[in-house]
């Protein structure tokens, strides 16, 4: 996959794949409004896909803060309708289903007429119980350069902290290289996060990797398993402790590559190198770089 | 009484074969450990040697160090915990499952601490099962000089004892997992210890806490990594399997840093952690050989309350 959207209208990709954050009505709208103003005075498609807000709100919402919506609505620069009616009609959330979605949703806005898309997409459904939710850090990881180094694409994605638990919303919104609305994280503890290389392929594995995080290592080692990049990298310059189970997860990641090349590594710790002492079985498909 | 030469000390038992000899001078021990080596080695069977450094040097002299069938291990270095000595064996054997190994294992040595030597006995109890069945020779040198508790015990590890004399049936062989309740002595309470109680939530802090309290203690950057490799795997297992939370209390003596975990958990089986797992497999097993080849001695008790796990890293 060749990178032909890295910087689309100035703007790269980093900035258009956003994790916004609000906690109160009032700060939904005042992300909501401006976002969908700009799409407009630049000509753009806007859609948004509603979780837990009434479509009807975000109309009524739009139209009482000065923008037609209802003409757009009818000439098809606006579309809000919900998660559930659209992407996540299906049985499960398939990360690979929506990856090749936003090829054909891009594809369709630019068939007519509009240099680039923008979307708001409620994320509050990855608190819920529903079959594949598990795989939202996945997809958050996997999109910035599957879907947003590609296309021209801007999405912000909309976290609700009344509607997701605290560490589960540090973990996903971490995984955007551009967050807006953030508050101050209440609570210090030394978990895992991760998110995406701004300067090509790959991931930052930040802090420490235990059973607790298992599934945020799960995740990154997924997203490296389904990288269809030929070289890609892991920043663990920033990661202070990892466990063997971590390491399992990322040494048969990077055997299932797709690429068949070998997961670059950078600045690992001390943890690391003596797993690999011990299980020397792990190293292959691993290459340590700048040491 | 039935006796037996000292070459024959493997063939008790067709398949395994798991004699003490007892030695008191460097040249008992060139004649019945020196010769069972050469004798091995020209029969065409692999050997491990597995005996402390002196004791290595004499027979790498007197057997010759150039044989490519003998593999001479300095049991003061791998066998330093004697919880990591069984998975060495079972390696070995497995590698050479074909050609019927032999092995000379020397796990106690004058010098060892009354803890180690306990936990080599109940090693020297395992061997009996791990290898029960199996074709392969394992001989158990035991100098004259250790503590009598220590030679009577290798009566009750051992189906066969002897000396230059012979070797015979031990009269005292004991049930392995008899001996290792047996080898589960009381653990000395330490005086004023860190301690924390944790659930799933606080794993990470509680690594983050136990590395601080160590590098302020001392320990090197080298066994730090070791460290808390340790304590992440033995409060993960607490966290997984032994009830959902657990405590870690961390004190130190004159020369090592000591972490002791504490949950509900039980050990279903007195092997875990004696044989190398797969990494790849979740299915379990890695966490206790983990803490076997990260630490110096691992103590591990299963009172009514739960299981023990008391892991020792040294401050050298």
């Amino acid at each position: 996959m060749q990178a032909v959207c890295g910087s689309h209208d100035g703007e790269a990709a980093a900035d258009r794949h956003v994790a916004v954050e609000y906690s109160t009505d009032g700060e939904w709208a005042a992300h909501l409004v401006p976002f969908v103003r700009a799409g407009f005075d630049k000509g753009e498609q806007v859609q948004y896909f509603a979780d837990a807000t009434d479509p009807r709100l975000v109309m009524r919402t739009l139209a009482d803060r000065g923008i037609d919506a209802d003409t757009a609505v009818r000439r098809g620069q606006l579309v809000v309708t919900t998660a559930d009616e659209t992407y996540l009609s299906g049985a499960r959330f398939d990360p690979d289903a929506m990856i090749v979605l936003w090829g054909r949703a891009v594809e369709a806005a630019l068939g007519q007429g509009y240099p680039n898309l923008r979307v708001i997409g409620e994320m509050s459904w990855g608190a819920r119980h529903m079959t594949g939710a598990e795989r939202l850090l996945e997809y958050e990881l996997r999109i910035h350069h599957e879907v947003f180094e590609q296309l021209p694409l801007t999405a912000w994605c909309f976290y609700d902290r009344r509607l997701l638990a605290p560490d589960a919303l540090d973990v996903l919104t971490g995984a955007h290289l551009t967050r807006a609305g953030a508050a101050p994280r209440s609570h210090a503890r030394p978990g895992l996060s991760v998110v995406p290389l701004a300067g090509g392929p790959g991931f930052r594995l930040s802090g420490s990797a235990g059973y607790e995080s298992r599934r945020v290592a799960a995740s990154a080692s997924a997203a490296v398993a389904a990288s269809p990049a030929q070289d890609i990298t892991l920043d663990l310059s920033s990661l202070d402790h990892l466990d063997v189970a971590a390491l399992a997860h990322i040494a048969d990641a990077a055997r299932r590559r797709p690429s068949g090349t070998p997961l670059r590594f950078v600045g690992a710790p001390p943890a690391l190198r003596r797993l690999l002492e011990l299980f020397p079985e792990l190293a292959p498909g691993l290459q340590e770089v700048g040491r | 009484m039935t006796t037996y030469t000292p070459t024959s000390a493997g063939r008790i038992d067709p398949f395994f074969g798991h004699p003490a000899l007892f030695y008191t001078t460097e040249k008992d021990y060139l004649q019945g450990v020196g010769e069972f080596v050469r004798a091995e080695a020209t029969g065409g069977r692999p050997v491990l040697v597995a005996v402390p450094g002196p004791r290595l040097q004499l027979l790498r002299e007197a057997v010759g160090a150039e044989d490519e069938d003998v593999t001479f291990v300095d049991m003061r270095q791998a066998g330093r915990n004697p919880g990591r000595i069984l998975s060495m064996l079972q390696e070995f054997a497995d590698r050479h499952r074909d050609r019927h190994p032999s092995i000379v294992g020397e796990p106690i040595w004058p010098g060892r601490t009354e803890a180690e030597a306990w936990e080599a006995t109940r090693h020297e109890a395992l061997i009996n099962l791990a290898f029960n069945g199996r074709p392969v020779t394992i001989l158990c040198p035991y100098d004259t000089a250790l503590p009598e508790r220590v030679l009577a015990e290798a009566y009750r590890t051992h189906p066969v004892v002897g000396d230059l004399n012979g070797y015979r049936h031990s009269p005292r062989y004991e049930d392995p997992l008899t001996v290792c309740r047996d080898c589960d002595t009381p653990l000395e309470e330490p005086t004023d210890p860190l301690v924390l109680h944790f659930t799933e939530q606080d794993l990470a802090d509680v690594r983050d806490t136990a590395g601080q309290w160590a590098r302020t203690a001392g320990l090197s950057p080298g066994r730090h990594t070791d460290w808390l490799l340790a304590v992440n795997e033995a409060t993960g297992n607490s966290v997984r399997h032994g009830g959902g939370q657990g405590i870690l209390r961390l004190w130190r003596t004159a020369d090592t840093l000591i972490a002791e975990v504490r949950d509900r958990g039980r050990l279903s089986d007195a092997l875990v952690g004696r044989r190398r797992p797969d990494p790849l497999s979740p299915a379990g097993g890695r966490g206790v050989w983990m803490m076997h080849q990260l630490c110096d001695l691992v103590e591990m008790r299963t009172p009514p309350s739960g299981l023990i796990v008391r892991m020792h890293v040294a401050l050298d």
